[in-house]
């Protein structure tokens, strides 16, 4: 099974739902495929999932996908403890595990030996932990996670391999600026304010000066 | 830490907006979980380690919730990371209040080094931190750098110390 035949499934059912991706070449295919100021990408192998679970706190009323990687996940185990504590209704977290670090020429994770996500998940409290294979399986899984109310946690088993593009189709905004860009994007749907305008005036003047030109 | 440090503590907490505690106990602020996870007003999420919590934290601020990561500070050394790349990377804020194991006329000699290195790496990441020994302080403190992470775009940190975790 492949990434970009999964991610071209998924994304025409899609409509509000945010997305926060993570690292590696997944970047251009989700660029690609949906490109939105509702998909957040977080740079930051570790930091992925929380920062979806995070989202999903702040925003209860808006489905929250995560599409993070084996070797994000395995850099902070821990959060499948949390998740499965707090049990998120609006989130739903992709694992696209490719069994190695393909950017690192295909250096084998620990996947690829005796870790299994979804046991690991189903251990701890989250209920709706399932492992595909095929491109249907993912999608039934997806499409059923979609309407649930409730924490889904699904692993992707793929082969490695990246679709590639031409120079001018991959993604060029950067860390900061994919920040502003979900940020506006909330702010404008959720009419919420994020960061704080600047401040007309510190201090307000209590009498109105005349100034005489004449005399500068 | 008393009854009166717990209670100001939460006052400020609500006060500056923030209604989301994600956090990773610490044995100065003791008293302190039980008021917050009781006061139906804030959502406690209690996490794995504070690597995690801190991105948790990011996401619930990106999201427009006002978030803490409390903490011990010998958290920030497993913080680092990804403050980094919410920091730097993205500039993500996370405003955080941690406790001042290591300050001078510290007890324990293992605590030396977290105070120790907790200086340092603040000082290495440019967090701006506001060092809290007296209770009247606290309030200003905690409002003052939950709405400086707004405006800088960048962490903040209250450390709390002295007659405050008493």
């Amino acid at each position: 099974m492949k990434r970009f035949d999964c991610l071209k499934s998924l994304v025409p059912i899609l409509s509000d739902e945010i997305a926060v991706i993570s690292l590696g070449g997944q970047i251009d295919e989700w660029y690609h495929l949906r490109p939105s100021p509702k998909n957040m990408y977080i740079k930051g192998m570790g930091a992925v999932i929380p920062f979806a679970f995070g989202l999903s706190v702040a925003l209860p009323h808006r489905k929250i996908i995560c599409s993070d990687t084996d070797g994000s996940l395995l850099l902070n185990m821990g959060i499948l403890a949390t998740l499965g504590n707090e049990r998120p209704k609006n989130l739903i977290v992709m694992i696209l595990d490719n069994e190695c670090y393909e950017t690192i020429a295909k250096h084998p994770t620990h996947t690829s030996k005796n870790v299994d996500f979804t046991e690991m998940a189903k251990g701890a409290g989250i209920k709706n932990a399932f492992t595909v294979k095929t491109v249907s399986e993912f999608m039934d899984r997806m499409k059923r996670a979609l309407t649930l109310n409730e924490l889904s946690f699904i692993v992707l088993k793929l082969e490695p391999g990246s679709q590639a593009f031409p120079e001018e189709e991959r993604k060029r905004s950067d860390g900061i600026e994919d920040k502003y860009n979900f940020v506006r994007y909330l702010e404008d749907s959720e009419g919420i304010t994020i960061f704080p305008r600047e401040v007309k005036s510190i201090r307000k003047i209590e009498t109105e000066h005349n100034w005489d030109n004449t005399k500068l | 830490m008393k009854e009166n440090a717990v209670k100001l503590v939460i006052e400020s907490l609500k006060e500056a907006g923030v209604n989301t505690i994600v956090t990773l106990p610490d044995s100065k602020f003791k008293e302190l979980y039980p008021a917050l996870a009781s006061d139906p007003y804030f959502r406690y999420i209690p996490v794995t380690n504070e690597g995690e919590g801190v991105a948790i934290a990011a996401g619930v601020m990106l999201g427009g919730r006002g978030a803490v990561m409390l903490m011990e500070n010998s958290g920030l050394r497993v913080a680092i990371e990804n403050l980094s790349r919410l920091g730097h990377t993205h500039e993500i804020p996370v405003f955080m209040i941690m406790s001042y194991i290591g300050d001078i006329g510290e007890k324990n000699w293992w605590g030396i080094t977290h105070g120790l290195n907790m200086v340092s790496l603040l000082q290495a990441m440019h967090i701006p931190y506001i060092i809290v020994r007296k209770n009247d302080e606290v309030k200003d403190a905690i409002v003052r750098a939950k709405r400086h992470t707004a405006v800088s775009k960048y962490h903040v940190a209250v450390v709390l110390s002295g007659e405050v975790t008493e």
